[in-house]
This record gives structure tokens, sequence and C-alpha cells, in this order.
């Protein structure tokens, strides 16, 4: 399935605008962004279940939708298959013809046969007389996607479809879903406000805010380098900072924050050049901050970025503990109470009895220091 | 005991049943699922002959049917004479009782999850089929109960039949009628034994009603 999706619409609501403008020939592509962003409102767009105001819809080589063309497929004319969110299964209807149910015109038995051999290839054999409200949620969402895939669409359309399930059903299910996407190989879109979600099941990431884009880029860019304060705010990163630039080149910028200069790494594939002084956001994952061990006399060379801090707060989560530190300087924390949010293993955490201990030095590699340009 | 007003009342009730489904269940969708000029307008109508007084909505109807009026003439044209005939007693029982149709039916199809039908377009399905085979099976409890409705309130109907359809024993009596007539000639016995059919067959049906709206789909 080699097609491009190429989406550039506007269309305005009362209270909100869409106007977005994105491409893809990746065979999965994620829209993640807050709820009211305008992911499901694309959707609707590519499915033609509401017509923009503007733009134009390519995927492959048809045209869904151009409106200076005058260009306007009716949704049964564009061989889109949409799991929607709740998967909207016809609960009037068995699980067999609810499979079936697109592909009515095809003779009978041709009808039959590709319903049991998707009801085979999802694992639904056996549930061919049950009801939507006699299946779990696991099962319920591999008839949605069964009843979307039996039309053999040219684009598969998926919005929030994890939401209705409870956390470790949704782990689980995430993963299934990501293998039926790939074993199929059918183009997909993926519509979710969990970033995990987004990385796990698409290929490139396109995140919404607001009825815009801010930043199309593949999953792995997306993650390393969030183009913007706003962008890494949106996938819940944790420790985004503001400091100043003290000088920057091409490989590495120096900054300065809470009283403390930093080193971290410049961007490897857009250098980001901004003149001293000027204010710089920038983003420290948690577990990348190391504690630095105290039974250890001799200093060692790969600690940088070396601060001392005082742990204000924890939290318990299970297999890791969340330490909130504030640095031994002079003013305001830079996060309310604390400046650092800090995650160990919880194993860590026993050996150097940070529960007795509360005054630690720690260090940040140049390279886990992520700076994000304006 | 003349039984005719009997087989007049289930003859008219059914006829104007079927009537007012063939126009109330149409009239009930575009309210449901379509935004249009007029709308409003259209939704107010058809609760007027709830609340207009059935004398009223008789007279006005007979002002259009009768020989004079704009419909009386143009079937007069065609040799149809609609007043005071059997038909006269089905119009007014379709006006007594589409109302009751239109608004069940309509709430009916208001609590079918628009995504389902929107998820039938997708997979291909023309508005036509959507509406057979998601709309109108989900809905399916609610055009039932207006249908029972309706024929029971088509056959209690009397002011619009006895303006439009009058009272004349052995053609356009109907059961109320029928009743209303004894009453008045003090022959208390057939009146009860009418009164008892009326209430009979309206038993029967909210029972086979309540009986069928267990069933799921």
């Amino acid at each position: 399935m080699s097609g491009t999706v190429s989406v550039a619409i506007v269309k305005r609501l009362p209270g909100f605008t869409l106007d977005v403008r994105w491409e893809a020939d990746q065979s999965v592509i994620g829209l993640f962004g807050p709820s009211g962003a305008g992911k499901t409102l694309t959707l609707q767009c590519l499915a033609g279940l509401m017509r923009p105001d503007a733009g134009r819809i390519v995927v492959g080589d048809r045209v869904f939708f151009d409106a200076a063309a005058g260009v306007d497929l009716p949704p049964q004319g564009r061989r889109i298959g949409y799991v929607f969110q709740g998967y909207g299964l016809f609960p009037h209807l068995t699980v067999a013809r609810n499979i079936a149910f697109g592909l009515r015109g095809r003779p009978r038995a041709a009808r039959a046969r590709r319903a049991a051999e998707v009801m085979e290839r999802l694992g639904l054999g056996g549930l061919e007389r049950r009801y939507p409200d006699e299946l779990s949620g696991g099962e319920r969402q591999r008839v949605a996607l069964g009843r979307a895939l039996a039309i053999d669409p040219a684009l598969l359309l998926l919005d929030e479809p994890l939401s209705a399930l409870d956390a470790p059903l949704r782990r689980a299910l995430r993963d299934e879903l990501g293998e039926i996407l790939r074993a199929w190989g059918t183009a997909a879109v993926v519509v979710t406000h969990d970033f995990t979600e987004a990385y796990r099941l698409a290929d490139r990431i396109v995140v919404y805010e607001n009825g815009r884009v801010v930043q199309a880029a593949p999953r792995a860019e997306l993650l390393w380098q969030p183009a913007s304060e706003t962008v890494a705010k949106i996938m819940g990163l944790r420790n985004v900072l503001r400091g100043s630039v003290v000088k920057a080149a091409p490989d590495r910028i120096q900054l300065s924050w809470r009283g403390q200069t930093l080193e971290a790494v410049n961007s490897p594939t857009r250098s980001y050049l901004p003149p001293p002084e000027s204010p710089i956001a920038f983003f420290i994952r948690p577990e990348y901050v190391r504690l630095v061990r105290k039974d250890r006399s001799a200093p060692d060379l790969h600690h940088m970025n070396l601060m001392r801090g005082r742990i204000v707060g924890e939290a318990d989560f299970g297999t890791v503990w969340i330490l909130r530190i504030r640095l031994d300087a002079p003013g305001e924390p830079a996060q309310g109470e604390f400046d650092l949010e800090v995650e160990v293993p919880h194993l860590v955490y026993e050996i150097l009895e940070i529960e007795r201990d509360r005054h630690w030095e720690f260090s940040i590699h140049r390279g886990s220091i992520h700076v994000l340009p304006a | 005991m003349d039984l005719f007003p009997l087989w007049l009342s289930l003859r008219v009730s059914l006829s104007a049943t079927a009537l007012t489904l063939l126009a109330g269940v149409p009239i009930a969708w575009l309210l449901a699922r379509r935004r249009f000029p007029g709308r409003n307008l259209l939704e107010a109508v058809v609760v007027l002959p709830l609340v207009l007084p059935p004398t009223v909505l008789g007279y006005y109807l007979l002002v259009l049917i009768g020989r004079r009026g704009p419909l009386g003439q143009a079937l007069a044209s065609v040799g149809l004479e609609l007043a005071f005939t059997w038909g006269a007693a089905v119009l007014a029982a379709v006006v007594g009782s589409i109302a009751l149709v239109i608004k069940s039916v309509q709430a009916g199809f208001e609590t079918v999850d628009v995504q389902l039908e929107q998820a039938a377009r997708t997979l291909g399905r023309s508005e036509w089929s959507v509406f057979w085979s998601v709309t109108l099976p989900l809905a399916w409890r609610s055009v039932l109960a207006g249908t029972v409705l309706a024929f029971c309130r088509a056959l209690g109907e009397f002011g619009i039949t006895l303006m439009v359809a009058g009272n004349i024993p052995g053609r356009t009596q109907t059961l109320p009628l029928a009743i209303y007539d004894r009453v008045q000639a003090n022959l208390m016995d057939e009146a009860n034994a009418l009164a008892l059919v009326a209430v009979g067959i309206v038993v029967v049906l909210l029972f086979g009603l309540s009986r069928l709206a267990r069933l799921r789909y």
C-alpha cells in the first residue's frame, strides 16, 4: 500500500476553527494532541462525514475533496474504513453481520467468504452469532477493525481506538492493534491523546493543538526533538524549563538556569543559534538525571552539569520513585516548590538509602538536556 | 345486536393507522435528522391536532373537503365524494392520531446514535439503506408504540369524525358514535356491550405491546 495522504483543510465551527495542513506517506500516521484539538474533526473530513469549508484532501491518487475544483466525494464513494471511538458496532446485528455490513453488493457467496476470512485472520472464529453486547472489550475492538478492514479500505481511520478500555487491557490491546495494523499493511490514521499510544502505533506523528498542527515528524524525532515548548507540554514531558542563552554553537549550547550554567547538545539535525541573553526553553527527562554516589570517593569525570539540592517531595510509583528536588540556590524554584523532577528505580532508592538521606549532588549529561527552539 | 359499528371502526382504524405510518414516519425522520427552513413551523403544525378542540379540527376539515371546499371540488371533478363517507372517517382518524406517531417515532429516531448511521455510510450504504438497516431496526420499539397509540386513538376518534363523516347508521356510524347514540336512546345494555368491546380491543393491544417490548431487536 503506497499512498500519500495529503490533508490541507479549513473548517470553521462556532467557537472553533480547524486549519491544518499535513502530508504523510508512512503506513501508520498518528494524530496526537489534547482533546478538542480537532483530531476527530480531521478524521470526519477524511471520511466525508464533515465537509471542510476550504482546502483539499488527497489519498493515494484519488482526490476526495477539493473546494476549488468542486470535488467532494460522498462517504460511500471513498472506501474508507472508520473505526469509531467506542467502536460504533451495530447492536442489533451479530458479529458476522457486522463484519459483512460493508460487503453489500457482492454476491452472497463472496460476501460470506470474505467475512469468514476476515474473522479467521482476526481470531474471531466462533463468535459469528454473538451480539456486540456479548463481547469483551478486546473482541469488540477486533470486530470493529474487521468490519472496517473487510471492505479492503484505501485508508483506515481509528479514533481513540483504546479509550473504551481500562488500563491493563489497554496496554495489551495497544500492542495487539499495532500487530494487526502491521500485518494487514493498510495505511492508517490513528487519533490519540496519549503520547505512548501514538508512539507505539504510528510511524509518523502529527501534533495538534487548538485546531492547528504544531509539529509533524517521524516518531523518534518527535520524541527526542519536540519542536517547541508547546509540543513538549502537549507530550506531557516533565521538567520543561526556561533559562537564557549564554553561548550557542552548532554542536553545543550553554545556558544559564537558576544561577547554574548548563551545557546542552544542540540539535544535530537543525542547529539552533539564538543570540546570547535570549530566553530559551529546554527539558530534562526525569529518568536521565543521575544522583552522585557518596560512597565513591574518586570524582567521576563523566559527571557534568553538577548541581546540589535537597529532596522536598517524593512519590512511590511502584517500580520507580519520583523525587522532587529543590536546588541549593537562591531565588524561587522553577516549578513551584521544586526545581527538578528526578526518577530513580526502586532498587537504587533502597541501595542509596534515599529515604534517610535527603541532600544530594546530581548530574545531567549534556545529551540529556533537550533544547526547545522558540 | 348490530355489530356494524365494530367492523367499521376496525376498518377505519386499520386504514388510518397504515396511512398515519406512511406519512408520519418520513415526517418524523425529517424532524429528527434534517435541518431545513420551516422545520420549526412543521414541528408546531404537527402538534396542532393534539391541542385544538376536535370540533374545530373537524370544522376546518369539512370546509376543506365539503362540496364547496377546494379539496371537495377537486375530488368531485373526478367523480369522488369524501365528506360523510367512511373515507372521511379515515381522514378524521388520521388527523386525530398522526401527531402521536410522529412524536413517538421522532423520539425513537433521536435516540439512535448518529455515529451508527455514519458508520453505515462509510461502509458504502446509501441513505435509503442506512434508514432500513440501521435507523429503523434500532427505533422499532418507538415505531411500534406509536402505531399502537395511533390505532387506539383512531378507534376512539369521535369529534372530528362526527363533523366530517356524520353519524349515519350503517354507513359512517363508528363504535364511539354508536355508543353515544345508544346512550341517547337510553339503550344502556347495548351501550354497555359496545363499550366493553372497545375496552377489550385496547387491553389486548396494550398487553401485546408490553410482551413485544421485551424482545431485544
